[in-house]
């Protein structure tokens, strides 16, 4: 015989969905913040953050712009840096250890919200940058692909959020070497 | 006592219409921001990029003699015309509601608030403007608006003199959908 579900009980089970959701949203935002103040030491270096570099056609100037400014206020964040400093800053000139984030784009995917919300397989939009950290004299310190994706919930722009979250979390994590007297200069 | 397709009715009788007159106060803000066009400004999302404004804040984004003037009740930002790098402008699409429907449209039963995302997105235009600050800083600000409005704004500010490297499309040509350089 069929069990006789009583109203709290079926509104119960529409209602696991969003406590899901929030479950799965706020997981990684404390998790990240946890190892966040964990393990962030200051390091020596400052930075100059450069904008995307890629092909004529290949990346809008909104997904562009968007992981410039998302990228410099996470690396800000992330406090591992003594200055965070924009491209063409003359502020940056002067200053003896400085590291320079160039990113060339190697994939861009635009996806479609609408198609996501509907099929939550489809319609993901991707970006995907090689990263590429060096010294003034050219040396590499970070060299590695970063990618940045949304899959299912939320906008188009919402990728290049999730890219410099993992460029800043790449950054934070790598152990860079000791600024040498001419590195910097 | 009620049966099982009772207490499922009633379910769906209770969501629908909060889904529903969310997507109706919806439309109908989207509908008034559009007839909003007027020499005063339009009605805009600051996205990101504005120094002392916070993300995703709605206001009022006009072009002012000294340049792009941004407002939302006590906040306000504005960019000088004369540090405008390049203007950009695309299209995109969005679903509207923001958190409260997608939490609602997971309550509606039987995939039912999949079927009525086809029904709650709304196409949107961007305004991207690139400028560079007092020490040479380069700067990104971004902002959404509803559809047909940032044509208007970006020949606005290549008037007052602002620098785009795309020129201002006129009314019959078709915005760039990707909004990408040329």
């Amino acid at each position: 015989m069929k069990p006789n579900r009583t109203f709290p009980v079926r509104l119960a089970r529409m209602v696991w969905p969003a406590l899901l959701l929030c479950t799965l949203k706020l997981g990684p935002a404390t998790r990240g913040f946890a190892q966040e103040k964990a393990g962030t030491t200051t390091s020596p270096w400052a930075i100059q953050v450069e904008p995307v570099q890629a092909d004529e056609g290949q990346l809008p100037p909104d997904f562009a712009m968007a992981i410039y400014e998302d990228l410099i206020a996470q690396l800000t964040k992330t406090e591992k840096f003594q200055q965070v400093f924009r491209s063409g800053d003359h502020e940056a000139d002067g200053v003896p250890n400085l590291l320079v984030l160039h990113m060339t784009l190697q994939n861009f995917e635009r996806g479609n919200q609408t198609k996501r919300a509907v099929t939550t397989v489809a319609g993901a939009t991707k970006v995907q940058v090689h990263l590429k950290v060096t010294t003034r004299d050219g040396n590499a310190v970070v060299d590695k692909d970063v990618q940045g994706t949304v899959r299912i919930f939320g906008e188009n722009l919402k990728a290049t959020f999730a890219l410099a979250g993992s460029i800043a979390a790449t950054l934070r994590d790598a152990s860079l070497p000791a600024p040498s007297k001419g590195a910097g200069q | 006592m009620p049966t099982s397709r009772q207490n499922t009715r009633s379910c769906i009788l209770l969501l629908l219409p909060m889904v529903f007159s969310l997507c109706a106060g919806l439309f109908a803000q989207t509908a008034e921001t559009s007839a909003s066009t007027s020499t005063s400004g339009v009605r805009a999302m600051h996205v990101l990029g504005l120094e002392g404004v916070k993300r995703n804040l709605r206001g009022t984004l006009s072009v002012q003699p000294g340049g792009l003037d941004f407002m939302a009740g006590g906040a306000h930002g504005t960019v000088a015309v004369s540090s405008i790098e390049d203007v950009f402008t695309a299209q995109d699409s969005h679903q509207v509601g923001g958190k409260v429907l997608t939490v609602a449209k997971m309550g509606v039963p039987y995939g039912g608030g999949r079927a009525l995302s086809l029904f709650t997105h709304e196409k949107v235009d961007s305004l991207t403007v690139e400028y560079r600050d007092a020490t040479g800083g380069l700067h990104g600000v971004l902002f959404t608006m509803p559809m047909g409005q940032a044509e208007g704004l970006k020949k606005q500010l290549v008037d007052a003199g602002a620098h785009a490297s795309i020129p201002v499309a006129s009314p019959s040509e078709k915005p760039d959908a990707g909004g990408t350089k040329q």
